[in-house]
C-alpha cells in the first residue's frame, strides 16, 4: 500500500482521538484503542524500513501537492529506521504499562492514553517530515504533551519541574522556529531538500550562518545537551513511570535524529566542516558533557536520578560521534541512536518494575531486591551491561565505532572520555548491583533468619514480558550490528 | 549569574544583529521569499483551489497537513488542563441563599446537595448579585456573537476568517455566559463530557476527511479525491473540503477554549468561579 509512511503518524494520533472519545463513553476501551493504533503504526513502520531497504527512499506528498508547494514526508534508511524504534518502543511500552498506568494515573486513565499516542504521534511526524515547518508544528505536540505527563507525576516536585520544563522547552522550540524563519527569508522555501539545493549559493551568508547556530542550540536543548541541560534530571526524574520509560529513550534520541537530518539533509556536510570551522569546540563540548553527565551521576543517590545523568552522558556520545564528521563517527553515533534507545529503555523498564512494587527507587529502599524481583532484576543486569558497554551486548559495537571515529580525526579526548565513562558507569551500576544484592541492614533486624530465602514479590507478568524481551533484544542487536551497519547505515552515508 | 544571564542574552542579541546583515532589502520585491514559492502561490492557488482567499488556499489546502496539527496542539492543551487541573474531590462546604427572603443556608460536607430550583441559589466564592442589566445585555448579545462565528467559519474561504477564528468567537461567547451568568449556567448547557467529546470531534473531522481522501485513492488530505462522494460542484471540491475542515477546527477549537476556561476558573472543581 502506498500510504504506509502517512499512516505511521495518522494511526497513533487516530488513535488519540478515538481514546479521547473514549474517556466519556467507555473508559476501558481507551487502552485497546491506544494499543491497536501504536500496533498499526509499528506494522507501517515495518513495511516502511522493509521498502526503504530494497527500494530505496520514498517520498509522500501531502495532499497530493508536489513539493515545495506541498508538505512532503521523506523517508530514507535513517528515517525509517527511527520510525520503527520509535513506534516499536511506544508499542512494547504501552503493552507492559496497564497496571502500572491504573496504580498511577488512577481516575483518568482514558485521557492519559490519548496524551500518550499525542506523543507519539509527535515523535513519529518529527522523523517522518521532509519540511522544517512540519517538523516545528510536531515538536510543538511532542513537547506539550511531555510538559502535561512530567506535571502528572510527582504531586509536588513534578509540577515545578514541569514548569521549568516549559520555559526552557519553549526557548529551544522558539531558536528552532527563528531559525526556520531566517532560511526562509534566505531561501523562500521550507522543504528540506529544497532549501539545500538553494542553499549551496549562499554559504557565506551571515543569515545562514545564524539560521544554523539557531536551530542548533535549539535542537540542543530540546536534546539536553550539556551545557543546556538543566531541565532533564528533575523533569524526568518526576515524571510518571509509564512516560518516563518512553521520554527517556526516544525524546533525545528522536532530537540527535533531527539534528543529524538538519546537518545532512539541509545545510549539507561541506558547509558545516569545511566552511565553517567550529566542529572541534562541539567536540570538546561533547567530551565535557560525558564526563559532567558521569561525575554528577556518581553524586547521585537515587536510581532514576542517575539514569538521568547517564543519559545526559550519553546524549555527549552521539552529539561528538556527529561532529566528528566523519564516516565511523557518523555510523558510531547512528548506531546508537538505535542501541542506546534499545538500552535506556530496558533499564528503564527494569525500573519501572521495582517502582511498581516499592514506589520509590532511592537507593536506600533497594536492598534484598534480587531475592525479590529476581528476572526484573535479570533484564536490569543485562541493560546495565549494555549501558556499560560489555561486548556481546549491543553497547559495546557503537561505543566501538565511536572510539575508532575519534581515533581517526584525532580526537583524543573524546576517545578517552567514552572510556572513563564506560568505567564510571560500570563503578556506577556494580554499586547498585550490591545494594541490590544484600538485604537492607533495617531488613536485617525484621528478618530473623538472614540467610532464609526472601519472598518474591515480582511485577506483573506483562511487564516482565516487555522487559525480558527487550533486555533479550539487547544481545540480538549487538550479534547483528554488523548487519545492520552493512544494511542501514552504511548505504545512508554513502 | 544575572551578569552571566545578561552576557548569553547580550549575545543572542548580537547573533540575531549578525543574521540580518545579508537580509534582502526591506520589502525587495525580488527577494527570494516572495519570489520562490510565494509566485507560485500568487499565481496558481485561484486556479487549482477555486478559493479566492490565498491565506485560506495554503493554510488549508497547500499545507493543510500542518494545520492538522495544529489543531491537535490545540486538543492536547485542552487535554492538558482536563488531565492537570480537574478535581473530582467533593467541595467541603456549599452555602446557598433562600431567593425570596435572602436567608443564607450552610450546607456542612457531606451533607444532601440541595437543588431548590428557582428559590436557592448556589453561593461560591466569587459569587455576586446577578445584576440585571448585564445578564439581560449579554443574553441579547450571546446569540448574535454565535452567529457571527458561524460566518467567520463559514467565510474562511472567501475573506479574513476561518476555524480558529470563528472557534475562538464561539468560545468566548460561551465564556460570556458564564462570567454574565455563573459558571453553573454554562455547565448546565454544555456538559464536560460534550465538551470532551466535542474537542475531539473536531480533530477527527479533520482526520477523517483526510482519511476518507486516502480511502478514496488519493494522498492523505486530498481534496479532489472527495469529487465522487458529493454529487454536486466538482468544480469546487477543494474549496468545500476545505470548508469540511473549518468547519472541524471550529469545533475544536471552540470546545478546548470552553475546556480551558472552566478548568482554570473552577480550579477544576466545574462548580464554581466567574
Amino acid at each position: 500500500m502506498d500510504n504506509y509512511p502517512v499512516l505511521i503518524v495518522v494511526a497513533p494520533l487516530l488513535a488519540a482521538l478515538l481514546a479521547g472519545f473514549a474517556a466519556w463513553i467507555e473508559e476501558r476501551l481507551s487502552y485497546p484503542i491506544a494499543l491497536l493504533g501504536l500496533a498499526v503504526s509499528t506494522f507501517a513502520a515495518f513495511e516502511v524500513l522493509m521498502q526503504v531497504i530494497f527500494f530505496g527512499p520514498i517520498r509522500y506528498e501531502m495532499a497530493g501537492w508536489p513539493p515545495p508547494m506541498g508538505i512532503e514526508y521523506r523517508i530514507d534508511l535513517l528515517n525509517a529506521m527511527v520510525l520503527l524504534i520509535v513506534s516499536g518502543i511506544a508499542f512494547l511500552n504501552l503493552l507492559a504499562s496497564y497496571e502500572s498506568v491504573n496504580q498511577e494515573i488512577g481516575d483518568r486513565t482514558g485521557s492519559f492514553y490519548s496524551i500518550y499516542c499525542l506523543f507519539v504521534t509527535g515523535l513519529l511526524g518529527v522523523t517522518a517530515t521532509g519540511d522544517l515547518f512540519n517538523l516545528y508544528v510536531l515538536i510543538e505536540i511532542t513537547s506539550l504533551t511531555s510538559y502535561a505527563m512530567v506535571a502528572m507525576g510527582d504531586r509536588d516536585r513534578g509540577a515545578l519541574a514541569s514548569l521549568n520544563y516549559v520555559f526552557i522547552g519553549v526557548i529551544g522550540a522558539s531558536f528552532y522556529l527563528l531559525g526556520v524563519g531566517y532560511l526562509y527569508i534566505q531561501t523562500g522555501s521550507l522543504n528540506m531538500t529544497d532549501v539545500a539545493i538553494i542553499l549551496q549559493d549562499y554559504h557565506g551568508s551571515s543569515t545562514v550562518l545564524t539560521a544554523f547556530v539557531l536551530c542548533m542550540v535549539g535542537v540542543w536543548i530540546k536534546m539536553a545537551f550539556f551545557p543546556l541541560h538543566a531541565w532533564l534530571p528533575n523533569a524526568y526524574s518526576y515524571s510518571p513511570v509509564v512516560f518516563l520509560r518512553v521520554v527517556a529513550p526516544l525524546m533525545t534520541k528522536v532530537m540527535i535524529y533531527v539534528m543529524i537530518r538538519l546537518m545532512i539533509t539541509v545545510f549539507g556536510f561541506n558547509y558545516i566542516f569545511k566552511t565553517l570551522n567550529f566542529a572541534d569546540a562541539v567536540v570538546i563540548l561533547a567530551t565535557v558533557a560525558i564526563i559532567f553527565g558521569g561525575v554528577m551521576a556518581l553524586a547521585q543517590k537515587n536510581l532514576k536520578k542517575m539514569l538521568a545523568y547517564i543519559i545526559i552522558s550519553e546524549i555527549g556520545y552521539m552529539v561528538g560521534g556527529v561532529w566528528m564528521g566523519n564516516q565511523l563517527g557518523m555510523t558510531g553515533a547512528i548506531l546508537h541512536i538505535l542501541n542506546d534507545a534499545l538500552m535506556t529503555f530496558a533499564v528503564f523498564l527494569g525500573v519501572g518494575n521495582i517502582i511498581y512494587q516499592l514506589k520509590d527507587v532511592d537507593f536506600s529502599n533497594l536492598g534484598g531486591l534480587f531475592g525479590k524481583m529476581p528476572w526484573t532484576m535479570a533484564g536490569f543486569v543485562l541493560a546495565a551491561f549494555s549501558i556499560i558497554g560489555i561486548p556481546p551486548t549491543c553497547g559495546f559495537f557503537s561505543k566501538w565505532y565511536l572510539i575508532m571515529g575519534a581515533f581517526e580525526k584525532g580526537a583524543y579526548h573524546f576517545a578517552i572520555a567514552l572510556i572513563i565513562s564506560s568505567l564510571i558507569c560500570a563503578v556506577l551500576f556494580f554499586r547498585v548491583f550490591e545494594i541490590c544484592f544484600f538485604p537492607s541492614s533495617s531488613q536485617d533486624n525484621k528478618q530473623k533468619d538472614v540467610h532464609a530465602p526472601g519472598k518474591i514479590e515480582e511485577a506483573p507478568v506483562s511487564m516482565l514480558i516487555v522487559s525480558g524481551f527487550v533486555s533479550l533484544s539487547l544481545i540480538v542487536v549487538g550479534l547483528f550490528s554488523g548487519t545492520i551497519v552493512n544494511m542501514i547505515i552504511l548505504p545512508f552515508l554513502t | 549569574m544575572k551578569f552571566l544571564g545578561f552576557i548569553v542574552v547580550g549575545l543572542a542579541g548580537a547573533i540575531l544583529l549578525y543574521g540580518t546583515g545579508d537580509f534582502p532589502d526591506w520589502g525587495d520585491p525580488y527577494s527570494p521569499a516572495s519570489l520562490h514559492i510565494s509566485k507560485d502561490y500568487i499565481e496558481k492557488a485561484l486556479d487549482q483551489t477555486k478559493v479566492p482567499n490565498i491565506v485560506t488556499a495554503v493554510l488549508a489546502d497547500y499545507r493543510g497537513f500542518d494545520t492538522m496539527f495544529e489543531t491537535a496542539v490545540i486538543f492536547t492543551a485542552g487535554l492538558a488542563c482536563f488531565l492537570l487541573l480537574r478535581d473530582f474531590r467533593e467541595k467541603k462546604e456549599r452555602f446557598y441563599r433562600h431567593t425570596p427572603t435572602g436567608v443564607i443556608l450552610h450546607v456542612k460536607a457531606g451533607k444532601k446537595i440541595l437543588d431548590g430550583g428557582k428559590e436557592f441559589e448556589y453561593m461560591d466564592k466569587d459569587w455576586v448579585p446577578s445584576d440585571l442589566i448585564i445578564k439581560t445585555v449579554c443574553r441579547i448579545l450571546i446569540p448574535f456573537i454565535q452567529i457571527y462565528a458561524l460566518y467567520v467559519v463559514a467565510h474562511g474561504d472567501f475573506s479574513p476568517g476561518g476555524g480558529f477564528q470563528g472557534g475562538v468567537i464561539f468560545g468566548s461567547s460561551l465564556i460570556l455566559l458564564a462570567i454574565s451568568y455563573n459558571l453553573k449556567t454554562l455547565v448546565k448547557r454544555i456538559s464536560e463530557k460534550m465538551l470532551g467529546v466535542y474537542a475531539a470531534l473536531g480533530v477527527l473531522i479533520y482526520l477523517g476527511i483526510g482519511v476518507i481522501c486516502m480511502l478514496m485513492g488519493g494522498q492523505f488530505l486530498d481534496y479532489a479525491k472527495l469529487a465522487p462522494l458529493i454529487p454536486f460542484d466538482s468544480n469546487h471540491i477543494r474549496a468545500l473540503g476545505m470548508l469540511g475542515i473549518e468547519i472541524g477546527v471550529g469545533i475544536a477549537v471552540t470546545a478546548v477554549m470552553a475546556i480551558i476556561y472552566i478548568n482554570i476558573v473552577s480550579e477544576g472543581r466545574h462548580d464554581e468561579g466567574l
